[in-house]
């Protein structure tokens, strides 16, 4: 693995056990690991809302040639770089997390509600969505 | 038809009733029965296709109504009748009911040029074959009308393929049918079907010289009823249903019937152009020889009935087949293996039909 | 090309040939689909919500609902994942199982593409042939798990019932090569079939990369890039992983026919296997109340729609705090707004038809 290689090329950033935590140039950083070490695919992005720490979200990326895999992470607060114009497929992760989640990835211009419908309210995934329709609470 | 007109008048004449009786009665009941009849063939045309494309896909097919499924069809066209007629938003209403008229008319006019016995043709004019492939030509308007007034993308789609295939495939038609009548030297499908008469039956029917004319009109009447595998104007998994997506009830059942009608026709007429008509395929008739007398020549009539419709359904038959096994075109083939593949070919087929009559000196035997 | 004389096409939900509810929103002029704009959402079940909201042992019955057609990888994906976090070591009967349940589903849900993709195409004997088969492996299932499509078969660490019986498979796969000829008969030699898929629907490696493209639709465009050659459960196995160059519709299904035979020799393999196999059926863990560890556990399988993936997060409670999934079709959807632009209406079905889009998997 090459996590200590990326370790010294950003400076700011902290490693998690197989996770490379960056803070900022998100765009930046993927699209070097993208084109200076042949990580060529972008298996999905992850998003998980660690409520007071903001939401975290985890870019899995792939080489396809070395079959190897290196893991991003960034903590956003409410909007970030989007990577779609790096990788199509983000395009998708990113709408998905827009509707789940309701970050705003700057730079995406197809963001849209995509599950949910038009007039929803709220952000179905996040840990302070509160469900208006009593009915969806049977479980608790 | 002389024959049994001089018989019926004796008849009738033997009871005291007037000739002018027979004149009408003779005329008007048999052509009444006939019809209905063709009619009822056309119902188990549909039945036999659901038949054998169940046995195709190991299916047993229709098998509750009736013995054997034989009441399916009726059932189901009695179910049409009763449901509800919808008519969409935002229709035209006149041209939107008269859509399915136009597709049935044509499909009962063209039935009643087909000789369907040596005495016996519902309009037997000079020009038959021609006159046929005007009134077959005629549904494509009607799929215009639907389409367009259906209020539907989808229907419009599909009436805009059918427009453009129908006038890709009616020129491979007429050019091979134009081989057809010079072998013949008639236009009346008549006298073309009494110029395949030889003693080799079947073998000696015009598609042995005319095999290349025989594919065309084969392939060309297959792309002209939207049959498999050029069934683009009502591509089910592309189109919904095409022209007919907004067709509800009876006018649905007329466009349905219609087109069984026209595929059943055009077997007829395929038959008798190419495959010697009611001609016996064996080269002679086998009624005159079970039955001796007056009771063996009124019955040749009908082996000779019976024959044209076992021609017609085994070229249904092949039609089904093709539907069985082949996916369908994609819209720009279809149209660029008509004009680049079937014109050229067919008219070729023309010259050399030509050449063939030359070299026979005017008689085909 | 002036606004008006192009037309907005609403393709679905309610469509034949979208496998389900996709809507494609298509601009044609005339039938050249100008551009394309897929809307998902129609089928949306929170399967990611319903997950922090249940315990694990709740969980698992739905999990096979994200893609009813693969319904075990789905499963074996939440299981392997707990089993990870867990630490629990599979013995080795139960991992013979799963490979042999895995395999079976995998060519279930191949041969109903199959169909499906030739009736697409406007083709309907094969779909009858294609299902003739897999209503066989459909009724082993019923067999052994007492159901037809969701199975709910694995558990975490094991199991529920035992494989008693194999000799239906083993008929099914003698006899199976020679159905593959059959439809290769039908389908590969037929020219409006190779008319309708040569070189249409091009993906070209470094698009089908980058747009997340997985599994067997990445394979057919010659790279290899199979996750089955790294996982436990087929480490001991001998198969190779289908790889064409072709880059088209015909090539994609190709390899999907070619991986029926592949996947039966795998099981064939798991069976004799079996066979030699003695040991006595694993408990599994206990059901009820189990907690995992804190931590991020993340694992991925080769579903027969590409590579699907299951992330959870534990805060060492009863229910995941968080968990994602990942499935193969999500991205092919996203991909079609690229890769149907400038192809005609009915080579666009063809299209997204080989892709093989699942839509349960797509809406989640």
């Amino acid at each position: 693995m090459r996590i200590h290689e990326f370790a010294n090329i950003f400076k700011d950033c902290e490693i998690v056990g197989e996770k490379i935590i960056i803070k900022s140039n998100l765009a930046k950083t993927i699209n070097f690991i993208k084109n200076d070490y042949g990580f060529n695919m972008l298996k999905d992005i992850t998003a998980v809302d660690n409520q007071e720490n903001g939401i975290e979200l985890i870019y899995r990326m792939y080489s396809t040639e070395n079959e190897e895999e290196v893991v991003i992470s960034i903590t956003v607060n409410g909007e970030t770089e989007s990577i779609s114009k790096i990788f199509d497929s983000a395009m998708a992760d990113e709408k998905e997390i827009y509707d789940l989640f309701g970050i705003n990835f700057i730079g995406n211009d197809e963001l849209e509600r995509l599950y949910m419908p038009e007039s929803w309210e709220g952000n179905p995934l996040r840990k302070d969505y509160e469900e208006k329709d009593e009915r969806l609470n049977w479980n608790e | 038809m002389n024959y049994l007109y001089f018989l019926y008048i004796e008849f009738l004449a033997k009871h005291n009733i007037p000739q002018i009786f027979g004149d009408i009665t003779f005329y008007v009941i048999p052509i009444t029965i006939i019809f209905i009849a063709l009619l009822v063939v056309v119902l188990l045309l549909v039945l036999f296709e659901r038949k054998l494309l169940g046995w195709f896909t190991q299916r047993k097919g229709p098998n509750r109504v009736g013995l054997w499924g034989l009441l399916q069809t009726v059932a189901d066209a009695f179910k049409l009748l009763c449901k509800e007629n919808i008519t969409p938003h935002g229709v035209d209403k006149f041209l939107f009911n008269l859509a399915p008229l136009i597709m049935f008319t044509p499909a009962l006019v063209v039935l009643s040029l087909i000789p369907y016995s040596s005495e016996f043709t519902f309009a037997n004019f000079g020009t038959n074959a021609l006159i046929y492939v005007i009134f077959a030509g005629f549904p494509i308007l009607s799929i215009l009308i639907g389409g367009w007034s259906s209020n539907n993308k989808y229907s419009l789609l599909g009436s805009m393929r059918n427009i453009s295939q129908v006038l890709a495939y009616e020129l491979p038609i007429a050019f091979s049918l134009l081989g057809v009548i010079t072998l013949a030297s008639s236009m009346n499908l008549k006298e073309i079907t009494l110029m395949q008469t030889s003693s080799l039956g079947i073998f000696g029917c015009f598609w042995v010289p005319c095999f290349i004319g025989f594919l065309i009109m084969f392939i060309s009447t297959l792309a002209e009823l939207n049959r498999c595998p050029f069934d683009l104007p009502e591509a089910e998994s592309e189109l919904i249903c095409g022209y007919n997506t907004e067709y509800s009830g009876i006018r649905f059942a007329l466009f349905y019937f219609g087109e069984y009608t026209l595929l059943f026709a055009n077997a007829l007429f395929l038959s008798v152009l190419f495959l010697g008509g009611y001609l016996s395929p064996f080269g002679r008739y086998i009624t005159p020889l079970l039955f001796q007398g007056e009771f063996g020549n009124i019955l040749i009539y009908f082996e000779q009935a019976f024959w044209l419709i076992l021609k017609s359904f085994f070229i249904i038959f092949i039609v089904i087949w093709i539907r069985a096994v082949f996916p369908r075109m994609a819209a720009f083939d279809l149209l660029k293996f008509s004009w680049s593949v079937l014109l050229p070919v067919s008219i070729f087929n023309l010259f050399l039909m030509v050449i063939l009559k030359f070299l026979m000196g005017g008689a085909y035997v | 090309m002036n606004e008006a004389s192009l037309l907005k096409l609403n393709l679905g939900p309610q469509h034949p040939s979208t496998h389900g509810v996709l809507r494609l929103i298509l601009e044609l002029d005339g039938e050249k689909i100008l551009s394309c704009k897929p809307d998902v959402g129609y089928l949306h079940r929170g399967m990611e919500k319903m997950a922090e909201k249940l315990s694990y042992i709740q969980y698992l019955p739905l999990v096979d609902r994200i893609d009813y057609l693969a319904g075990f990888f789905y499963s074996e994906l939440l299981c392997r994942t707990v089993e990870n976090a867990l630490e629990i070591e599979l013995s080795e009967r139960v991992k013979i199982i799963r490979t042999i349940m895995l395999e079976l589903n995998r060519i279930a849900s191949h041969l109903l593409w199959i169909g499906a993709f030739l009736m697409d195409l406007g083709a309907v004997s094969p779909f009858f042939y294609t299902f003739r088969e897999r209503e066989i492996i459909l009724k082993y299932f019923e067999k052994i798990t007492g159901q037809r499509m969701m199975n709910n078969y694995f558990v975490f660490g094991g199991v529920r019932r035992d494989l008693f019986d194999t000799k239906d498979i083993e008929e099914f796969l003698s006899i199976l090569p020679s159905k593959i000829k059959d439809y290769e008969k039908i389908i590969d030699r037929n020219p409006i079939f190779i008319q309708r898929t040569k070189n249409k629907g091009i993906l070209d490696p470094e698009t089908a990369i980058n747009g997340g493209i997985t599994g067997v639709n990445l394979r057919a465009s010659g790279i290899n890039f199979d996750l089955r050659k790294t996982d436990y459960l087929y480490k001991d196995y001998d198969f190779t992983p289908i790889v064409l160059d072709g880059k088209d519709a015909y090539s994609r299904y190709r390899a999907r026919v070619l991986e029926l035979s592949e996947s039966s020799k795998i099981i064939k393999q798991a069976l004799e296997k079996l066979k030699q196999n003695t040991e006595l059926r694993q408990a599994p863990v206990k059901p009820i109340g189990f907690k995992l560890p804190e931590g991020e556990y993340y694992s991925q399988i080769e579903a027969p729609r590409g590579l699907a993936s299951c992330y959870i997060k534990s805060t060492r409670e009863e229910k995941p705090y968080r968990l994602k999934w990942r499935t193969g079709s999500y991205y092919s959807v996203n991909l079609l707004r690229k890769i149907l632009k400038g192809t005609y209406l009915n080579d666009a079905i063809a299209i997204a038809g080989s892709l093989d889009i699942i839509l349960p998997e797509v809406d989640k």
